[in-house]
């Protein structure tokens, strides 16, 4: 898939800053519930994500994963630390930071067309341009022919689709996914992970991938930042840059195999942490 | 006994009568415009005051308590100070059915743009929309088939209260011509009054049915009804 000639919107601007990448740098948070004691959720993250990579984030249900994510999206309010998207810091949501929920989050009143053209109207584009890129993307996505169903109508695999197609239509510079096939069978799952992989060589971007599943972490990401149970805290960082295979032949080398069987040793003891927290 | 139940036939003459020499349809037309007018005073100010409520936290925490006092209370019991204020005519008619349905209105929306998933929310900002554009294009729509629901709730209200002011007041339209005839110990036209009232409210409800169909043709319980 390395070699499929990029189409000419993927060339459309892409700000490339020469500080590409993030940097994440002392973040703590608190989660503080309207009742009781605040609880700590991050505690003295930092991390640094190159430009174009695509890392993993790992860890026990509760360990602030998520959190993390909402924060470089901007979504909430950064309690302490710096987080730096393309040498911007970051204050609040942008259409630089795109990003993916594993509740697909579609506007459920629109049809697919227009939930994809929903963040290109906000950007003044042309009425034919605008069209142009969403049908490129709804393309993209294998959506072609549903253009007008709404999300109701539509299966898992293909809501989750069209929040991916609506996303990239923005051409954000980073990607945010927070478990975006959490929500799906085993089998749309493994589907939909090609087809990130093929839309991702495609026309690479920053990407952030929260999830819980080893295996996925492992077969997509270049590293796979693994946390500790509450307060999240990183644990370590391993490099899963599996060789340029497809995906079901990198999934039978002894490589995919060894790397799955480390990370899984150590989200393994920080699930029973949290696991063990819970029974407290 | 003709005085106690009138013979059906006796109802129906009457209402054939009554549609014949334009009685009926300058009392309905009457009945309606109080009741559309009532209704449309109250989805304005409802939906609007909901939206504000469930925003910005000192209003809230004043039309709280005050909505906690009112909802259950029969607003019609202060039709003596709504006479007072706005006189015998229409204004005070379709003022206080309007205030009367405004309750449900308010807090249906409230309900409704409260529990908009956070996640709708924070794609749409996302993707670029300004805080104006994220409540009209996504809380307000979101909160589309609960403030629907109160919208549905609200209209018979005006039609309810719309009638017993003029059973009260007098001033022309359905009620007053039914209590007209109660006066007069003219039962057949106090049946037909019923009937025709019931017709008038069951072609309402059905309007309210259809229009909510057509605004939410993208929901889940329109599409299995085809």
């Amino acid at each position: 898939m390395g070699s499929v000639a990029r189409s000419p919107l993927d060339q459309r601007e892409r700000s490339q800053g020469a500080s590409g990448g993030i940097t994440i740098s002392g973040v703590n948070h608190e989660y503080r519930p309207p009742r009781g004691r605040p609880v700590l959720a991050l505690d003295g993250i930092s991390l640094e994500v190159a430009d174009r990579e695509f890392i993993a984030m790992l860890g026990p249900s509760g360990c602030g994963k998520s959190t993390l994510l909402y924060l470089v999206g901007g979504f909430m309010p950064l309690q302490q630390g710096r987080i730096v998207v393309n040498g911007k810091q970051v204050t609040g949501p942008g259409p630089d930071r795109g990003i993916v929920f594993q509740n697909f989050a579609l506007f459920p009143w629109k049809t697919v067309r227009d939930n994809v053209l929903y963040g290109l109207e906000k950007q003044r584009l042309p009425k034919s341009e605008r069209e142009e890129i969403a049908q490129h993307y709804i393309d993209m996505v294998h959506l072609a022919g549903f253009e007008d169903s709404y999300p109701s109508q539509l299966s898992g695999g293909m809501k989750q689709r069209v929040a991916i197609a609506r996303t990239l239509a923005i051409k954000p510079d980073t990607l945010l996914m927070d478990e975006p096939f959490g929500a799906l069978d085993a089998q749309t799952r493994s589907l939909m992970q090609e087809e990130l992989v093929s839309i991702w060589t495609q026309s690479p971007t920053t990407v952030v991938f929260v999830t819980h599943d080893v295996r996925e972490a492992v077969l997509l990401a270049d590293r796979v930042a693994v946390m500790t149970a509450r307060p999240g805290r990183l644990k370590e960082i391993v490099d899963t840059k599996m060789d340029d295979l497809p995906q079901s032949e990198v999934m039978k080398t002894r490589k995919y195999l060894d790397m799955v069987d480390y990370t899984w040793n150590l989200v393994r003891e920080e699930a029973i942490a949290a696991d063990s927290e819970k029974d407290r | 006994m003709a005085f106690l139940l009138p013979p059906l036939t006796g109802v129906v003459t009457r209402m054939f009568h009554d549609l014949f020499n334009g009685r009926l349809a300058i009392d309905i037309g009457i009945t309606l415009f109080r009741a559309i007018s009532a209704f449309s005073i109250a989805a304005i100010s409802g939906i609007t005051l909901g939206i504000l409520i469930s925003r910005v936290r000192p209003i809230r925490w004043f039309f709280d308590p005050l909505l906690s006092i009112g909802l259950p209370m029969p607003k019609v019991a202060l039709l003596p100070i709504f006479m007072l204020w706005f006189g015998l005519f229409d204004a005070s008619k379709i003022l206080m059915a309007a205030f009367s349905a405004s309750f449900q209105i308010v807090v249906t929306t409230w309900a409704g743009t409260r529990g908009v998933e956070r996640e709708l929310v924070w794609s749409a900002r996302s993707l670029g929309a300004s805080e104006r554009q994220i409540l009209w294009e996504v809380i307000f729509r979101a909160a589309m088939p609960q403030i629907l629901t109160g919208l549905q709730i609200a209209m018979p209200i005006c039609v309810i209260v719309v009638l017993v002011t003029e059973m009260v007041m007098g001033g022309q339209g359905l009620g007053d011509s039914m209590l007209r005839s109660a006066r007069y110990v003219d039962s057949p036209g106090v049946f037909a009054g019923i009937v025709e009232i019931g017709l008038l409210g069951f072609c309402v409800m059905k309007t309210m049915e259809v229009v909510r169909r057509r605004l939410l043709a993208w929901h889940q319980e329109t599409q299995k009804d085809h």
